[in-house]
């Protein structure tokens, strides 16, 4: 019992404490591969910390959507946060309700489709003040999401496939079996996958996180016309949904060292130590695409998208050549 | 000596009455010859035109005068023909229909002199604006206090923009107050989803009353003033003063101030193009860059304050020469310093020139027409871009540049990367003559200034300097008892911006900070 409300508490608060300090880690890395010092890995605590401690404005002209969409993302990062795997592939379980398992949300094509409704939220609210900005912001995100779903479902379907299973949890256990002939497919599909979370996260080469451009931006341009504790929630749920793609980048396309059982907080000594290695290394390679190369021009980026897509089309076609 | 009558002749103007000041020969036109006269050295004999302005004369027994300042290149001698405007009728033909390039100067006369260019197709204001203006103040004229309080109108006329029309046209305006630590200015974009149709910028919010402060302050305060106009550029500013005060003075400077002025002048031009070079590849996100160039525009800032006890090279000219000597050991740890930060570019630049999702925002960006270019008289790294061989150096060689073997780069493709080149390639050209000079100095000894006479009454002197973004004029003149009475900065950005709309139109809106910044314009230069 106390085991599973701890798991419970746990899987719920692991991505909203930690997502902040990936960010921090990826601006040092960037920081240090551009021969630069950097603010420590904790800034974007002490950043979150001021924005709710700050008065907002909000401007005349936005309607509820302004006030209400920040609540909505954040909630569907925190619904998704506690049932991706992390560190277990184990579904998190209402205690002493083994029959309510929080499953429901564990299927991707869920998962794509909450991410498409946080986007959808994102896009409204960038245009709700009714600021030139924001409304670029919104119509370039509306097109880089339509685009980069296809690449993010496509990317998933190769792993679904070999596991027989569209859900999370259990592809994980059966793709940890698998020999090692499905593991070009699985490469391939993580290259769409990869293309598809630095295009979801407001990445290189898409989007630039760290300018102060109003014209360039596509994510931020949407943030414009928030301030404080509203902007600090947008702001989280960013580094929320980063972490939640970095968590199914490394369990899906490397499945390795995840627990399946939980009994005590000692046992996931071992799993948090690969989990973090692993994400490390992908945090790693963002920050890397993000010293060495120059961002896109905007009406390039469908193509990269596009090759996405392609590279999950082939993953699937591999995949189902190789199952059949 | 210069013959006048020769030298006229030699343009085909049948002009008797001439007076020459030194290497600069003034004539009185009537207006209605002005045109033609304009035309003949203009067009015909493509004498560059280095600056228009007016000046309020009426305390000396004399109208207003407009003076159109022309140079010829290679000879280092101005023709300066001017017209007389009276108070009782306060206008002027404008030439603005015939020739682009005088649009923004027959705008500044009226704004600051509150004469009219007759036939002009838009005499606006460009500064002052009637937002925040009086519309009645004429501040150059010498009636208008320089401390008179402004009251701000009660009625106040905002500004109107073309307007594009038609399905998913759209307007887009920003600024004047931006996001980054960025001067202020106001563009409106006419945008059909991502393509600009139309930007028009309006400027004028940093006007700061600066030639008028020139009639104000005494004149040891000046070269001060003159550094503050655009804090990039303040030892080109005050070095264009300083010749033009040195030639009223008809006072030879020292050699070796000459050489040391030489260094420190290209050393602000590393500087700059250093940070232009890493704000480029910044702005394609191309964050090495980036750092890069700012650490070593940084090494050469360090240089600076090493050399003047300056970071930006301020309080160390003065007319006569420079007010701080620089010792042999300095200079020789600066020619050893130099080779290595020359190679540490070198290393640097050859690290980003694989990177071809760089090469691929900067080509084909913001592109220039070269016909444009030379409608609008454009001046520095923007025409050298168009291919034109534009520098004040080699034109009218100023301080030692003619003794300093260099070349002017010149590219032919007029966009982002063609201005990313000029400046690479100009940084080599500025080792080269850093090195010379320092050679001369150091075998050049001696006092590193003199003081300088008394001003020329009733003289008008032209201070010309090839700063880093483009030639900066200073066309200073003196009243009867030979005292400052009116200084005209032209900085490079003044012409330059008026080309800016054409770089980005059919550009895309993400592109535009990046176009922006190959040119990185001076606000405060323009506005003065």
């Amino acid at each position: 019992m106390t085991t599973s409300i701890l798991f419970l508490v746990f899987q719920v608060v692991a991505v909203p404490t930690f997502s902040p300090l990936m960010i921090g880690i990826i601006r040092k890395m960037k920081a240090r591969l551009q021969g630069r010092v950097g603010a420590d890995i904790f800034q974007p605590y002490r950043d979150l910390r001021k924005l709710f401690s700050k008065d907002e404005v909000i401007s005349s002209d936005a309607s509820w959507i302004t006030r209400f969409a920040p609540y909505v993302i954040f909630s569907i990062t925190l619904l998704l946060g506690a049932t991706v795997p992390l560190v277990t592939a184990i579904a998190p379980m209402i205690p002493g309700r083994p029959d309510l398992l929080l499953t429901a949300t564990g299927d991707f094509l869920v998962i794509a489709y909450l991410f498409a409704l946080m986007t959808f939220f994102l896009a409204l609210a960038g245009m709700d003040a009714g600021s030139g900005f924001g409304g670029f912001g919104s119509s370039r995100e509306m097109m880089v999401a339509a685009l980069a779903e296809a690449g993010l479902i496509f990317s998933l379907l190769p792993a679904s496939f070999l596991a027989g299973t569209g859900h999370i949890l259990d592809m994980i256990g059966q793709l940890e079996n698998l020999p090692m002939t499905s593991a070009f497919p699985l490469f391939v599909a993580f290259l769409a996958f990869l293309i598809a979370l630095l295009a979801e996260n407001a990445r290189f080469p898409v989007d630039n996180p760290a300018t102060h451009l109003e014209l360039t931006m596509i994510h931020e341009a949407m943030l414009l016309e928030y301030s404080g504790k509203r902007l600090a929630l947008m702001e989280w749920a960013g580094a929320n949904k980063l972490m939640i793609f970095i968590a199914l980048a490394v369990n899906i396309f490397f499945p390795w060292g995840v627990a399946f059982e939980f009994s005590s907080l000692q046992s996931l000594a071992v799993p948090v130590l690969i989990f973090s290695v692993k994400s490390l290394g992908l945090l790693m390679l963002i920050a890397l695409i993000e010293s060495l190369m120059a961002k896109f021009r905007i009406f390039r980026v469908p193509d990269l998208l596009f090759t996405s897509f392609v590279l999950g089309m082939i993953a699937v076609v591999l995949t189902v050549s190789l199952t059949v | 000596m210069i013959d006048p009558k020769n030298l006229l002749q030699r343009f085909g103007l049948g002009i008797t009455e001439s007076k020459v000041e030194d290497n600069r020969i003034l004539f009185e036109i009537n207006a209605s010859e002005l045109s033609s006269v304009v035309r003949t050295l203009k067009k015909n004999h493509a004498l560059p035109l280095k600056t228009v302005t007016g000046s309020d004369e009426r305390a000396m027994g004399r109208n207003f005068r407009i003076y159109y300042v022309f140079g010829i290149p290679k000879e280092n001698v101005f023709l300066i023909p001017f017209i007389s405007v009276s108070a009782e009728n306060p206008s002027f033909p404008s030439l603005t229909p015939e020739d682009q390039e005088f649009s923004m100067y027959e705008r500044e006369i009226l704004t600051f002199f509150g004469l009219m260019p007759i036939g002009h197709p838009a005499p606006e204001r460009i500064t002052l604006h009637s937002e925040n203006f009086p519309k009645d103040i004429h501040p150059l004229r010498k009636e208008f206090r320089w401390n008179t309080p402004i009251v701000e109108p009660k009625e106040k006329e905002w500004p109107t923009f073309k307007k594009y029309e038609g399905e998913g046209v759209y307007e887009i305006p920003v600024g004047p107050v931006h996001a980054g630590i960025i001067e202020p200015g106001h563009f409106r974009f006419s945008v059909l989803g991502e393509e600009i149709l139309r930007l028009e910028p309006r400027l004028g919010y940093v006007h700061k009353g600066t030639e008028k402060l020139f009639e104000a302050l005494p004149s040891e305060r000046q070269v001060a003033l003159a550094e503050r106009i655009s804090g990039d550029s303040s030892f080109h500013h005050a070095l264009a003063y300083c010749q033009a005060i040195e030639s009223l003075a008809s006072t030879e400077i020292p050699k070796r101030s000459l050489y040391l002025r030489m260094i420190m002048a290209e050393l602000e031009r590393l500087a700059n193009h250093y940070n232009d070079l890493a704000f480029i590849m910044l702005d394609t996100g191309l964050a090495f860059g980036g750092s890069q160039g700012t650490r070593l525009r940084e090494r050469v800032l360090q240089w600076h304050e090493r050399l003047t006890g300056s970071r930006f090279l301020r309080g160390v000219l003065a007319p006569g020469g420079l007010l701080k000597d620089v010792p042999k050991h300095e200079l020789d740890a600066l020619r050893i310093d130099l080779i290595d930060l020359e190679n540490d570019f070198i290393e640097v630049m050859e690290a980003v020139s694989e990177s071809l999702s760089l090469l691929n925002r900067l080509q084909n960006t913001g592109r220039l027409e070269r016909s444009i270019g030379e409608d609008h008289g454009i001046v520095g790294i923007g025409a050298r871009a168009i291919g034109l061989e534009r520098d004040a150096r080699i034109d009218f060689p100023y301080a030692a540049y003619d003794s300093v073997h260099f070349s002017v780069p010149t590219e032919a493709d007029g966009d982002v990367y063609a201005r990313y080149k000029v400046r690479e390639r100009e940084i080599h050209q500025s080792f080269k003559i850093i090195h010379q000079s320092i050679d001369r100095a150091i075998s050049s000894n001696g006092p590193v200034s003199i003081p300088i006479g008394n001003l020329a009454p009733n003289a008008h002197a032209v201070g010309l300097v090839e700063g880093w973004r483009g030639d900066i004029v200073y066309f200073v003149l003196t009243d009867a008892s030979g005292l400052i009475m009116r200084v005209k900065v032209r900085d490079p950005s003044f012409l330059n911006w008026q080309v800016f709309p054409y770089l980005v139109t059919s550009d895309m809106v993400p592109d535009f900070p990046l176009i922006n910044k190959s040119l990185n314009l001076s606000y405060t230069g323009n506005d003065l």
